[in-house]
């Protein structure tokens, strides 16, 4: 059993230049090929449009702390284009892009050992493709908004006055390529560059994750191009399959929306699961616990993401054996979904936790997926549902797995990676106490939502019965306090640019390959192809004092600490 | 104008990589194409069945899927079938006549697409108008979303065409003109599945 091939850490002293600093000027952003940039211009892309879709969380927010109007000038009408455009960036500019696109582009080739994407041309159209979808969705705001809602429900979106809706449309259309091309990139990268030694069971958790994020991508997004295209036709020309006048059918809109929409959710969740197996992994300094299962609940979860749209139309008048098949295949979710839970509480058991800041937002994302998750369950129970439909309790739930996994994990990795891709450390102790403040703050905002949609507050209103309005005020306090851990969050991390100190190639003590490259990594990445071994073995892995980070001894990675490795796996 | 940008890195070791490679892509894009078909004519199906129709799905006025479509069905087919020579004689070092099937494909595809916009005036001047009718309004939409992705399809064509003209393509990996032939004969395939549908559609 001696399979385990170290590769020496690569070359760090005897290059002269990273990736940022071996081409200069705005053109050879523009026009690069190089993933790394690539990715960091989707993160301070997905940053952006974070932040303005934040603004309008906390308008929204602010808007319901009392009955009627609050905001002076905020209308209903306004409020509407406010949640809207707080959905949409959201979910289509910021959730969607944020792991694939940012870090997994980053990330992934480097993981693989490889010295780019498969199509690096393709990647740089998809950026592009982005950027237009961003500016066409917000400059519907210039064209008289949308109120639609980030779901487009017709007749709604075919009747509405608002001017801002096709151009909106038009964006997410564009932003679903965008996202086509990139799951297509990361397909083939995953299936033809992997190195040699690196088999599909030795790949590490987050390239599992984004290869099943890739397949949901292909196969659903084109049914959304096809939706938003369809009903782009029948506003400009008012006639359309949507239409009941003339025989068409507005349910059948939900259903092609939810075919992908639902699928989009594990876009979203799937990535940052594979972050968290990473997080627990190398900060806990232990092997992963139950590997393959980990791996296959990523596939599984991939696949029974196609068969439970319909959980969202329990209300809509679909049939009643629909209602019950969907409802059952809903809850099958939770299986999957527990194998990973369990798996990385399997993995910190016994480990040598560090609670640095990457951790202690997998920890978070821990207790938030499970509340969000096991709150799922209510929601797929179909006379529960009944009640809950189009309550806050829905709010709540999907923000705890969107926002309170999805996002969570995206910025647990962002720290992770953060000394990778910019060289610099950040602020540690900054960085801990901005994660208790959000993860606070999070709680807050959402917990308390639960209790506003089981007692019957509607989503999306602008107005509400005092006996709400508690709720509604923690609920704000909430959103300002977890605003403020964010702008802690961006200061320190902007700081670290300038002052932090110098990264290690190895700061925390990972063994995937990213690890074994220079911080920043060179332009190629790797002067030769490296050859893998298990990437969750930390046996050889130990603390440099003279490098002030992690180095890859050798000497401890004798056969017997390979088989005692692979003893501990089974 | 030379843009400053740093030097492109090839991912592959070799041509043999980035051909296998590319075929896959190329195999995932077809799916991505197919999928956006598959749900258009998913969306057909349902608002054709739907049984609360206050007056019948087809007008009155219009008589059938106009008779062009069979010669244009013939033409995409033909099509399909030298883009396949083609590469067949790429393949075995044949490079004068794999041009040759090239330039016949291409007019193929123009015949394809001049039959499909004599099929929209028949229907036009049967009366059968966009707005009027989700009948006219499905096989507009259906059919004209086709023909784009035929149209579109000229850009491969056209850079294939020009380089089987000066035998370009190396018999062992004629990454080019392979890639273009699996887009085409999607084409063709999905043509074949929506003519089917609105075949379907006219019986009631």
């Amino acid at each position: 059993m001696t399979t385990i091939n170290l590769s020496q850490p690569l070359d760090t002293a005897t290059r002269p230049d990273n990736y940022l600093t071996h081409t200069r000027g705005f053109m050879s952003w523009a026009f690069t090929l190089d993933h790394k940039r690539i990715g960091v211009m989707y993160m301070v892309s997905v940053l952006i449009s974070f932040f303005v879709g934040g603004v309008f969380a906390l308008l929204v927010r602010t808007e319901l702390l009392t009955p009627g109007q609050t905001i002076p000038g905020v209308t209903a009408d306004v409020y509407n284009h406010f949640f809207t455009l707080h959905g949409a960036i959201m979910v289509f500019l910021v959730i969607i892009p944020s792991i694939p696109a940012a870090l997994g582009n980053f990330i992934m080739p480097i993981m693989l050992g490889a010295k780019d994407v498969a199509f690096p041309r393709l990647n740089l159209f998809s950026y592009y493709l982005w950027l237009f979808g961003a500016l066409f969705t917000v400059s519907s705001l210039l064209l008289g908004g949308f109120d639609t809602g980030w779901t487009f429900y017709t007749p709604y979106s075919t009747t509405t006055p608002a001017g801002g809706v096709i151009p909106a449309l038009t964006g997410v259309f564009i932003l679903g390529f965008s996202s086509i091309f990139t799951g297509l990139n990361f397909i083939v990268t995953v299936h033809k560059l992997r190195p040699p030694g690196m088999t599909w069971f030795r790949m590490p958790l987050f390239l599992w994750a984004i290869y099943a994020t890739a397949i949901i991508q292909v196969l659903a997004t084109p049914v959304l191009g096809i939706t938003l295209l369809l009903l782009i036709v029948e506003r400009a020309f008012n006639i359309g399959i949507f239409d009941p006048s003339m025989g068409g059918d507005p349910v059948l809109y939900q259903h092609f929306f939810w075919f992908y929409s639902h699928p989009a959710v594990y876009i979203m969740i799937l990535p940052a699961m594979g972050i968290i197996s990473e997080l627990i992994s190398v900060h806990a300094h232990r092997h992963i616990f139950g590997y393959k299962f980990i791996a296959l609940s990523s596939i599984a979860i991939a696949i029974f993401s196609f068969l439970v749209w319909g959980h969202h139309m329990f209300t809509s008048g679909q049939s009643p054996l629909l209602n019950t098949l969907f409802s059952l295949i809903s809850f099958s979710v939770a299986i999957p979904s527990a194998v990973k839970v369990f798996n990385w509480m399997s993995t910190l058991y016994k480990g040598n936790i560090v609670l640095n800041t990457p951790m202690l937002y997998a920890l978070s994302f821990l207790v938030l997926f499970t509340i969000g998750g096991l709150t799922g369950i209510h929601l797929a129970t179909l006379n529960t549902d009944v009640h809950l439909h189009d309550t806050y309790f829905v709010v709540a739930h999907f923000h705890y797995v969107m926002m309170g996994s999805a996002l969570i994990g995206m910025i647990g990795g962002l720290h992770h990676w953060w000394p990778k891709m910019t060289g610099r450390m950040y602020n540690e102790n900054l960085g801990r106490i901005a994660c208790i403040i959000v993860f606070i703050g999070f709680n807050v905002t959402f917990f308390t939502q639960f209790f506003l949609g089981s007692q019957g507050m509607p989503r999306r209103y602008y107005d509400y019965l005092p006996e709400y309005q508690i709720y509604h005020v923690i609920s704000t306090i909430g959103s300002y306090i977890m605003a403020s851990g964010f702008l802690l969050t961006a200061y320190y991390l902007l700081a670290s640019l300038f002052g932090g100190r110098i990264a290690p190639a190895n700061p925390w003590g990972g063994r995937s390959l990213e690890w074994q490259c220079a911080s920043p990594p060179p332009f190629d990445n790797f002067a030769t192809q490296p050859r893998v071994g298990d990437c969750y073995d930390f046996t050889a892995i130990r603390w440099d004092e003279k490098e002030q980070g992690y180095v890859t001894d050798p000497a401890l990675d004798s056969t017997k600490n390979s088989q005692f490795a692979a003893k501990n796996l089974h | 104008m030379a843009i400053k940008t740093q030097t492109f890195i090839d991912p592959f070791q070799g041509t043999p990589q980035r051909f296998a490679a590319t075929v896959l892509g190329m195999w995932v894009f077809l799916v991505v194409v197919a999928m956006l078909f598959l749900g258009a004519i998913m969306g057909y199906l349902v608002v054709r069945v739907n049984p609360n129709l206050e007056a019948p799905f087809i007008p009155e006025g219009a008589t059938g899927l106009p008779v062009s479509l069979v010669f244009s069905t013939i033409a995409l087919m033909a099509s399909s079938y030298s883009m396949h020579q083609a590469t067949l004689h790429v393949r075995q070092g044949r490079p004068q006549e794999a041009h040759w099937s090239m330039t016949i494909t291409m007019l193929l595809a123009c015949v394809f697409l001049a039959l499909q916009v004599f099929a929209w005036v028949t229907l036009w001047q049967q009366n059968v108008l966009f707005g009027d009718s989700l009948y006219a309004w499905s096989f507009y939409v259906l059919t004209g979303l086709h023909a784009l992705h035929v149209l579109a399809g000229f850009v491969p064509l056209i850079r294939v065409w020009r380089k089987t003209a000066r035998g370009g393509y190396s018999k062992q990996y004629p990454e080019g003109i392979v890639y273009c032939e699996m887009y085409w004969h999607l084409l063709g395939a999905i043509w074949l599945a929506l003519y089917f549908t609105l075949w379907l559609g006219m019986r009631t």
